[in-house]
């Protein structure tokens, strides 16, 4: 399975101030706050953490039909700038993750060989949306194919597995 | 405080967030923040936040997972508030 998030830097700054009192502790974990802390670029790591947590949820709640807010519970395993993964509630998923300019971009997915099945989509198929999850319907084979689309300022991406 | 005033107050708090404007229009106990109004998910913080301020609650993580809609956050408050009385 696929998840993936996107964020726009310049939208976030603009959208949300992290360095308000109490909003680190309510999404991020010690071990994450300390990763911020010390990272060169605080705010990078900030939303490069987010991008991760938000694209293996999107897996976990296509997975389990959980839906809800807990972002504490989607805990990141930094390996570094590019990779890592997040557990969640015994769950591992898998990440990538690429920053290019204002762009950070996550991919996730359930196993590591998945990575190289991803496949970016353009906007001419046609989704479906089913409990709010998005499917590409596939019109040849009547069949649906899951896919993660995420939008964030000047970005977006839908990406499904080959 | 009755009903009406917190989903009112918890209206104004939200506002700010807001993706969709028509959504907002009809701001009612069914509405949902992610699906309906289209805020940011890093969004939910601050509401959550702001609710805590404005209440004078903690918000426990608990809490913080089931305040995706209307519903559900008037419940927490509401929850909240009855145990400081």
């Amino acid at each position: 399975m696929i998840g993936n998030d996107i964020v726009d830097l310049a939208l976030a700054r603009k959208e949300s101030n992290w360095k308000r009192p109490g909003y680190l502790d309510k999404i991020f974990t010690q071990n994450e706050q300390l990763l911020i802390a010390t990272a060169e670029d605080p705010d990078i790591m900030v939303w490069n953490l987010w991008s991760r947590k938000e694209a293996a949820y999107k897996i976990y709640n296509r997975a389990t039909g959980v839906r809800g807010y807990f972002p504490l519970n989607l805990v990141c395993v930094y390996e570094n700038t590019n990779s890592g993964s997040v557990l969640c509630n015994g769950y591992t998923y898998y990440t990538k993750t690429e920053i290019v300019k204002d762009k950070i971009h996550t991919v996730a997915v359930t196993d590591k060989i998945d990575f190289e099945m991803v496949l970016e989509l353009g906007t001419e198929i046609t989704m479906v949306k089913k409990k709010g999850i998005p499917f590409l319907a596939e019109e040849k084979t009547n069949s649906l194919k899951p896919v993660s689309l995420s939008h964030h300022g000047r970005y977006r991406a839908l990406i499904g597995l080959k | 405080m009755n009903k009406e005033e917190t989903l009112l107050q918890l209206r104004n708090i939200v506002k700010p967030y807001i993706n969709n404007e028509e959504a907002f229009e009809n701001f009612t106990e069914d509405t949902d923040f992610i699906t309906d109004l289209n805020i940011n998910s890093a969004n939910l913080v601050d509401i959550i936040l702001d609710v805590e301020d404005h209440f004078k609650i903690h918000i426990d993580n608990e809490s913080m997972e089931k305040m995706i809609d209307v519903k559900s956050t008037l419940e927490i408050i509401e929850t909240k508030l009855a145990k400081k009385r």
